[in-house]
Order: structure tokens, then sequence, then C-alpha cells
């Protein structure tokens, strides 16, 4: 039943007239990809900066909630722009992706990881990390880390395993 | 000896030839060349940023520039060692893509911008370190986040037959 919803909607997408010029266009692919590209770097380096100061390992001359109140509207703008190119890679080309493990894996990671982002790890940026014990620090700030590379690796599977 | 013919040697070093040849020796190295983005890459956006008064704002630059560089520099330590490794795994091929060459000739770019911010700036930075930046030093951080982005777009172009 669920597979041939989403066969369905695999079909749909790559019969749909208002994608093809991605696929059709030699430089389509890549530019959307340069896009999604972009848009990782800057979110998963605003993630990268938060994530070490809430594990004690750099940026301790500014306080966290002062960095994530700075950086949170750049993450969501990274965030954004990631979302729309990697969306815009899948639609013209979905036969690829949508039976490939990688790709299964990475959406399954991707829910998790804006799950935390929006509720745990936002509480937890909002708040002095000095005020917790340690070990609760190093768990928030290594589940961030671990669900966001491996979002990344699980992405870059796609293109070397089926 | 030729530079081509070099670089055909340089492919055929027993090491080159292994990454290239294992099946997961090149998807880890061009993986960690990827996702170290978000260290080099990311972290000089949080520097252009500030120096475009887009983020914190209300921090001098000398204090985010000291926070942002050890981790930066790691970061392009990353890249480097991964991005000769996966050159040196495709040599010849690499050299004559075009998309390579642009994005070295970025590469070069983006460092003769950064050492002019070294040189010129930075000695000067005691009059401008708070709040608002030089005209100068704008338009070095513009060209720095075209630079950058446009290191990242040919990177990624590289990897398709065009």
């Amino acid at each position: 039943m669920l597979q041939a919803l989403v066969d369905r909607f695999v079909q749909w997408c790559y019969y749909s007239k208002d994608y093809a010029f991605i696929r059709d266009t030699p430089y389509g692919v890549p530019l959307v990809q340069s896009l999604h590209l972009t848009g990782i770097t800057l979110l998963l380096g605003i993630t990268v900066v938060l994530n070490l100061r809430l594990l004690g390992l750099g940026f301790k001359r500014l306080p966290l909630p002062f960095l994530a109140e700075q950086l949170w509207p750049w993450a969501k703008a990274g965030m954004a722009v990631t979302i729309v190119s990697g969306i815009l890679v899948f639609l013209p080309d979905p036969t690829r992706y949508a039976h490939s493990g990688p790709f299964r894996l990475k959406m399954a990671l991707l829910c998790l990881a804006l799950l935390y982002q929006f509720t745990i790890f936002r509480k937890a940026i909002g708040t002095d990390p000095e005020l917790r014990p340690r070990l609760r620090n190093s768990v928030l700030g290594c589940v961030s880390l671990l669900l966001w590379f491996g979002v990344g690796w699980s992405g870059r599977a796609i293109a070397f395993f089926q | 000896m030729s530079l081509l013919a070099a670089l055909n040697w340089i492919q055929h070093l027993g090491w080159a030839v292994a990454i290239k040849e294992s099946s997961l020796a090149f998807p880890l190295i061009e993986g960690s060349h990827i996702l170290a983005l978000s260290f080099s890459v990311g972290m000089v956006m949080m520097l252009d940023l500030r120096l475009l008064l887009l983020s914190f704002r209300s921090q001098p630059v000398s204090l985010i520039m000291r926070q942002l560089m050890p981790w930066t520099m790691a970061g392009f330590v990353v890249m480097l060692v991964t991005g000769l490794l996966l050159f040196a795994a495709q040599a010849v091929k690499a050299y004559g893509n075009t998309f390579f060459r642009i994005k070295m000739i970025l590469l070069v770019l983006a460092g003769i911008n950064a050492l002019y911010y070294q040189l010129w700036y930075y000695p000067k930075m005691a009059e401008w370190d708070f709040g608002g930046t030089p005209r100068g030093v704008r338009i070095i951080a513009v060209l720095s986040l075209i630079f950058w982005i446009g290191v990242i777009a040919c990177g990624r172009t590289m990897a398709y037959e065009l």
C-alpha cells in the first residue's frame, strides 16, 4: 500500500513537466546541487559552532544564548536553501532516489534531526550550559552532531551505494 | 617531464591507485572533503556576516575572528589534505576539467582577497574593530562570499561530465 503510494508519487514527479527542465538542461542539476551544498555549508557550519560551544570546546568568550540568538536566523536561512534545493534535486529524478537505501536513511535522519533541532536543541542553546552538568551538555551536543553529520554522510552515500 | 606526464606519474603512484580503486576510501575521503566545508568555508561565511554587520554587530571583529580562527584553520587543513588525495587519485582527469580549473582560479582569488585583508585592514583593526566596518572591508567580505560559493559550485559541478 505504502509502496504503491510512493510509486505513484515517483511517477507523477517524473512525468511532471514542471521539473523536467532541471533534468533536461545540462547545468540544471549541477546548479541545484551547488545551491544544496552552499546551504549545507552554512547550516552545518552554524550547527558545528553551537555544538562546540555546548561541548565546551570553543567560542568560550561568547555566551551560548548570544551565539544562538545571532546565528539561529542564518541557520534557518541555510536550512531553507538546503531543503528547497534538495526538493529540486529530488523531483526531476525521483526514481534515482526513492528506491535508494542511503536516501531513505537520510530522510529518516533528517526528520529526527529537524525534530531535535526545533525542540530539545533550541531549548538547550537558549540557556547557559554552565548551569547544567557537563555530561548533559555532552549528550545534547553529541546527539545533534551525530544526527546532522549522519544526514550529511548518508547524503554522500547516495552517490556511491545502492 | 611535462606537466601531463607528471600528473600521469602521480595518479599511478601506489597509494593514488589504491584510493581510486577502493570502494570505501574514495567515498570516505570525498565525504570528509565535503563535510569539512562546515568548518572551513562555513566559518569564513560567519566572519563575513560579521564584517557585513549582518551578525554579531555588538561584538568586536577581532573577538569573532579569534574565536573562529582555530576551527577555520583545522577545517582548511582537512580540506587541503583530502583535496590533494582526491586530486592525486584522478590527476589527469581533474586537470582537464574546466570546472576544476575555474575552482583553482577562484581559490587563488579567495586567497589574495584574504591576504589583502590581513595585510591592509588587519593592522589597522583598532580603528574599526567595534561597530561599523570600512567600505573596503565590506567589499572584501562580499568578494569572499562570492569566491567561496563559486569554489563550492565548481567543486560540485566537476563531478558532472560537462
